[in-house]
């Protein structure tokens, strides 16, 4: 049994259906690519996994370990092990970085509160690989960030978050190559037994730092087609035409 | 034909016993200035007529609500008190304290000592210091409609002090003013006159509180003179319980390359109106206006700023945030006026409104007077709840939603919050938000 499956999942916005029908199971230990072209329904999946409450599921199972966690809340989602790289991380002026993470590990503590110490040291450690500096953490929480500094940020909230399974929405979106050789360093690091990721994204580019062992094509609302790493050159070669031509011949 | 039939009658009961006998007792004994003060105030008073509900200033809060004939004034012993420190008092440099058992002056750094730094009640200040008293008391007033409760101020005062900062000093840790009133039907009418010479630099905080309970009224009257590259910040920190009315105006002078910052908190009693003005009178004068206000459980909470450019090349910002929830409701007006030829001004006027739950109201006038070219003005004002987007984001980090909620109002707020010179202020505006959220 794979540690998150994704099950026949159908949701909508509103009266717009957009997920027709999701299979997908992903397990800890690997590293899955999910592409394709714009509006096929990448980001919904994300947003439905962890919770957005724009999106009702109206058939289908998300199971994560196990058990279903269609009727839990985005923090309960959280504290099960999820997390959500988001594509565009909301500003929260006033909330300062250092206060939000503190917040966050705290509701992770067996205790309801982690000891300061070991926090401030594992942040600042993290911080560091990441070529993050210091100051960072008495600013607002991605205040004014650039595109490379809301992504860094979000690379430090799963490595000090340490979920189960990591969804990446399109974490490459906007990302100089300084930024993308960041970002991949640090997913790079969280790679391991204990993490099963999920990495949605448009270009093939950060496929090229981050090497994923399954990839999956998603069309209008469905996975069409997984395959191995060979796919990814395949796709990069012959595009989403060739993926549309061969879903219609086999269907 | 239907009339039109509004009851337009004057309220003449409306300001009850502050009238020429009370003016009398006030003045007896008094040095000469502070008397031909109380006078020409007291003129000026008698000149206005009655504010009342039907006119602009007052339509979002009747000035009956204030119930003012009700309150005689607070009884201040003229024996100074003896000195009760509190905690926070570490913070300050000087802490007066203010109560029905008199007026206590503690120097806790040994600030007063050389003279350059003056802290006194105000008739200690007529004798000591009578020509910059004569010049700076009353000079700085908020102009305009609300001017009939300064003049009451001015003729009634009951208790005062004078701040006179001599030329360089540079004050590290401020001044606390604490006023406590827990005498049922009294009104306090503090009156604080702040005057900085020049490159000086410091910070005043004034805090009002009550017990719950007791019904309180104040009516404040604050004006600060700044002189060339002075730096004043001053804290009004409005924590009466919940009984308690206030009426407060600020009103600052602000010359050459000096900087003021005026901070109005709002969160105590039951009905509060706080005017909050400058005047940046010389080129490169700046204020900042910060205010933060939270009216819950019934609270009715009005503020007005005004941000007077009377030179050319002056700037103002300001920032007004407020919450509302549980049958609270919040006003805010404020207008920017740039005077013809001010070139070069840069002004700017937000405020922003959380509106916590339908039961609350907050209304927002934001307004421009402008005769003048080539110059920045811009005002804006927001409502709405808790942003969606920044809620889902903190709980899909694992953060429950109370705590979630908690730290998007209380991240609202600091923006104002994180600007105040005094840590254990800040402090206190955080458990009071605490408190709110209940």
């Amino acid at each position: 049994m794979s540690y998150l499956q994704i099950k026949n999942l159908h949701a909508q916005t509103g009266d717009i259906k957009i997920l027709k029908g999701v299979n997908l199971e992903i397990n800890k230990g690997e590293v899955h690519a999910l592409m394709g072209p714009n509006g096929s329904g990448k980001s919904t999946l994300s947003s439905v996994i962890m919770g957005h409450p724009d999106y009702e599921v109206t058939e289908g199972d998300i199971l994560l370990n196990g058990e279903s966690i269609l009727e839990m809340d985005p923090d309960e989602r959280a504290l099960a092990g999820l997390f959500l790289c988001f594509q565009y991380p909301v500003a929260i002026p006033g909330v300062s970085i250092s206060n939000f993470m503190k917040k966050a590990v705290d509701a992770r503590h067996p205790e309801g509160k982690a000891p300061a110490g070991p926090f401030l040291k594992e942040m600042r450690e993290n911080m560091e690989y990441l070529d993050m500096d210091k100051s960072f953490a008495n600013r607002g929480l991605n205040e004014g960030f650039s595109g490379g500094e809301k992504k860094r940020m979000e690379i430090l909230q799963m490595m000090m978050f340490k979920p189960s399974i990591s969804i990446m929405d399109e974490t490459d979106s906007g990302l100089d190559i300084d930024a993308l050789q960041v970002v991949a360093k640090g997913v790079n690091k969280m790679r391991g037994p204990d993490l099963g990721l999920l990495v949605i994204t448009h270009y093939e580019r950060i496929l090229t730092y981050i090497n994923p062992q399954y990839l999956h094509i998603l069309m209008d609302g469905k996975v069409v087609m997984s395959g191995g790493p060979e796919l990814v050159k395949t796709l990069e070669e012959k595009g989403y035409d060739w993926v549309r031509e061969q879903v219609s011949v086999t269907a | 034909m239907p009339t039109l039939n509004l009851p337009l009658t004057d309220t003449p009961s409306l300001l009850g016993g502050f009238d020429e006998n009370l003016l009398e007792q006030n003045r007896k004994g008094e040095h000469a200035l502070l008397q031909a003060k109380r006078t020409a105030a007291f003129e000026s008073y008698s000149k206005i007529p009655n504010p009342d509900r039907f006119h602009e200033e007052y339509r979002r809060m009747d000035p009956e609500l204030f119930q003012i004939a009700k309150f005689s004034p607070l009884q201040i012993p003229e024996a100074a008190a003896t000195y009760k420190p509190e905690e926070e008092d570490s913070n300050y440099d000087v802490v007066i304290s203010v109560s029905s058992e008199g007026v206590a002056v503690e120097d806790c750094n040994n600030v007063l000592s050389d003279g350059k730094l003056v802290v006194m009640p105000l008739d200690q200040a007529a004798r000591e210091h009578s020509t910059l008293l004569e010049q700076s008391l009353g000079a700085g007033m908020v102009p305009g409609e609300q001017r009939k409760f300064l003049d009451l101020n001015g003729a009634f005062w009951n208790v005062g002090f004078f701040i006179y900062a001599k030329k360089g000093v540079d004050l590290k840790g401020g001044i606390l003013i604490r006023y406590y009133n827990d005498q049922a039907d009294t009104v306090l009418l503090p009156r604080l006159v702040v005057v900085a010479e020049s490159l000086t630099r410091f910070a005043i905080a004034e805090q009002f509180t009550s017990p719950d309970g007791v019904k309180t009224l104040c009516i404040s009257g604050r004006e600060l003179l700044l002189d060339a590259a002075a730096d004043v910040k001053l804290v009004s920190l409005q924590d009466w319980g919940n009984e308690g009315l206030h009426i407060g105006e600020d009103w600052a002078r602000v010359k050459r390359d000096a900087k003021v910052n005026l901070f109005s908190m709002t969160v105590g009693g039951k009905v509060s109106k706080m005017t909050v003005g400058c005047d940046v009178c010389e080129p490169n004068a700046n204020a900042y206006l910060g205010g933060m206000f939270f009216a819950d459980r019934g609270q009715h909470f009005d503020q007005k700023t005004l941000q007077f450019h009377s030179a050319p090349d002056t700037y103002s910002n300001m920032l007004y945030k407020g919450a509302v929830k549980d049958n609270g409701y919040s006003v805010y007006q404020g207008i920017i006026r740039a005077l013809k030829n001010c070139v070069g001004v840069d002004s700017y006027q937000t405020n922003n409104n959380l509106v916590l739950d339908s039961t609350a109201r907050a209304d927002s006038l934001p307004g421009l007077i402008i005769d003048a070219d080539e110059l920045a003005c811009s005002h804006g004002a927001t409502f709405g709840n808790i942003d969606q987007e920044q809620l889902y984001y903190l709980l899909s980090r694992g953060i429950p939603e109370g705590e979630a909620r908690r730290m998007l109002v209380m991240g609202f707020f600091d923006e104002v919050i994180d600007r105040i010179p005094f840590e254990n202020m800040q402090d206190h505006l955080h458990k009071v938000i605490e408190r709110k959220f209940g």
